[in-house]
């Protein structure tokens, strides 16, 4: 009998345990990308400061947001972070709700580029990349995202597929490049099928990429610079093209969803992760690129970021609505020219 | 054996439940997406997928490649169970556990070994390059070829050893005596060899079809985009579109041919018996 009240006792005292925390509870749904540095460097000194507790779903995108929109109704994530484009999609869909920036002391510490990336303030930029080309210099010269399909590199050269992050921009880049960057990217699409041939793989992860080059099965590839760490330390002479016609990249944006139960929690993790201290630890473990323009990093630092005020304007991002509403249209072009 | 069908069913009940809940009830849910549209049932959306010429192409690749690596691992099947069955027991035993030992390594680990032993640095272009066969390295990486080695290096243990059963379930005194009534080995192998094993080469079969049709990672790593299987493309579909009616009608189309093949095989075996 005494056990059994000492087992109640003790399951009551969980529950009541539980119920508290559960006031305090903030869910956030992330990249599942480095998450041992985001536990050190923000998850558990957030935890410390704000006394709740912190419950992380981590996933792809596309997981991700089916999971959103299929608990819109009745939301258990409080907050997430996700591309720019999804963000667009998440907002015309009602998933998300706008950001009162007001609430956000750091927000006027970020580069201009990160303050509204969505519109509507349905998104606030938290670290972006650039995007060009690896490539190794004691092989070939790359000035021109044309470069990409010299002879030197047939048969030496791997593109994204246009249904990575890094595939659109690259190819509006090739776009540029061959002077017709309309929308469609039928033009850039058509450039790529013609030399499909040459070109190694057409890449889905960047770990492929690196690979590849490691075993100089290719010698030149767009990739986001989020990946650049490995290509430095592999003993070749590597280098990231500067084009003539500029680098592309993304951006990765928080939302706030629609309904959230726990939102003043919601807006003080998002202002602690745009704080200077933690993007500048981030930074410094190479995890990511600062969006807070007052992080200062050394230059062994910046030489693997997207970092500084001058990288950043020069970058030239594809418009989150132009992704979103042309996807669907490029996929089924790449399919038609290049996917038999 | 059972007093009764009743204990018979009894037993079987536990495993029925559970495969029902984990597999039967999720795999049908899943299935049914394919002939719904717009909350009526149909076939449409079947007819609409090979209206696509990339859908096309995937498909008979997958096809082509399944029967390709089933064939080539039964001619290498019964060359190597029927030699392995031929030796003294000590040694059957050791070559068995030569077969089996890929087997126990990650299909991951073996593919990754392919990309290496493929690559333009790698074992096979050092050797065709110092053979004077060709002066500059080939491609094999992320085409068809690098494809059908990766898968016919996957499942052919499943092939040897289906047929090494089947081969050790034969009488002993076959071989000789069709060798003694005047029989060549091609005809020892159609008329006496394939007749007994027919069910291990059914078996095989079947193991080796359906797993050249249903592998992912080594078509994904082997093959990439640039060659497109419908395991690689019900994936693609999944996570880059989000379009779960075409992965289940993916799904359904690979479950339909294994199911035909399996058929098609026996179908083949009992034919043969008839004669």
């Amino acid at each position: 009998m005494l056990k059994k009240l000492l087992a109640s006792g003790v399951a009551l005292a969980a529950l009541s345990g539980a119920a508290q925390a559960a006031d305090k509870t903030l869910v956030i749904s992330v990249y599942g990308f480095a998450q041992d540095a985001f536990k050190e460097i923000v998850y558990d000194p957030f935890e410390a400061k704000c006394g709740c507790e912190l419950v992380v779903e981590t996933g792809n995108s596309v997981e991700r947001l089916a999971k959103l929109e299929a608990r819109k109704d009745d939301p258990e994530i409080d907050m997430a972070v996700m591309s720019t484009h999804d963000a667009l999609s998440a907002a015309r869909k009602g998933i998300t709700q706008s950001i009162d920036v007001s609430r956000l002391s750091n927000y006027d510490k970020l580069y201009e580029i990160a303050k509204d990336p969505v519109g509507d303030n349905m998104g606030v930029g938290y670290t972006f990349y650039a995007t060009s080309i690896a490539y190794r210099a004691d092989e070939v010269t790359i000035e021109s995202w044309a470069d990409l399909f010299q002879d030197k590199l047939k048969g030496r050269v791997a593109f994204p597929n246009v249904s990575t992050n890094q595939g659109p921009p690259a190819l509006y880049m090739v776009g540029k490049a061959i002077g017709d960057d309309a929308a469609d990217l039928k033009a850039a699409i058509g450039e790529v099928a013609k030399n499909k041939v040459d070109i190694v793989t057409f890449y889905e992860r960047s770990s492929q990429v690196a690979q590849l080059m490691q075993q100089e099965e290719i010698l030149a590839a767009p990739i986001g610079r989020f990946a650049w760490g490995a290509y430095s330390k592999m003993g070749f002479d590597m280098a990231w093209a500067t084009p003539k016609e500029g680098q592309t990249g993304g951006m990765n944006v928080m939302i706030l969803t629609k309904g959230a139960k726990n939102e003043d929690l919601a807006y003080q993790f998002m202002d602690f992760w745009l704080s200077t201290e933690i993007q500048t630890k981030l930074a410094e473990a190479l995890v990511d690129s600062p969006a807070n323009a007052e992080v200062k990093v050394s230059d062994d630092i910046a030489e693997n970021l997207t970092y500084g005020a001058e990288t950043v304007e020069s970058l030239k991002l594809l418009d989150p609505a132009v992704i979103l509403d042309n996807r669907e249209s490029w996929l089924s072009e790449w399919n038609a020219q290049i996917g038999q | 054996m059972f007093h009764n069908r009743m204990e018979g069913l009894a037993l079987a009940l536990p495993a029925a439940v559970f495969a029902a809940i984990v597999f039967l009830v999720p795999v049908g849910i899943l299935l049914s997406e394919g002939f719904r549209a717009e909350g009526s049932w149909t076939l449409a959306s079947y007819a609409g997928f090979f209206e696509s010429e990339l859908n096309r192409a995937v498909f008979w690749r997958t096809l082509k490649l399944g029967a390709i690596v089933t064939a080539v691992s039964a001619v290498i099947g019964y060359a190597t169970a029927y030699s392995i069955v031929s030796l003294p027991p000590t040694a059957r035993g050791r070559m068995i556990g030569l077969v089996v030992m890929p087997l126990m390594i990650s299909p991951v680990a073996r593919t990754y070994a392919w990309i290496v032993i493929l690559g333009r640095t790698g074992f096979v272009n050092e050797t065709i390059v110092w053979l004077g066969l060709s002066d500059t390295p080939i491609r094999f990486l992320f085409t068809e070829t690098a494809v059908f080695i990766g898968l016919l290096q996957l499942f052919l243990p499943l092939m040897i050893l289906s047929l090494i059963s089947a081969l050790e379930n034969m009488p002993r005194d076959a071989v000789p005596a069709a060798r003694v009534l005047g029989a060549n080995w091609l005809q020892v192998f159609v008329k006496v060899i394939l007749p007994l094993t027919k069910e291990g080469l059914v078996i095989g079969g079947t193991l080796v079809f359906t797993g050249s049709l249903t592998a992912y990672i080594t078509p994904a790593i082997l093959g990439g985009s640039k060659v497109l299987m419908l395991e690689t493309l019900l994936y693609q579909r999944v996570t880059v579109a989000n379009d779960f009616a075409s992965a289940s009608i993916i799904a359904m189309i690979l479950m339909v041919m294994s199911f035909s093949a399996n058929l098609l095989l026996k179908r083949l075996a009992t034919a043969r018996n008839k004669r």
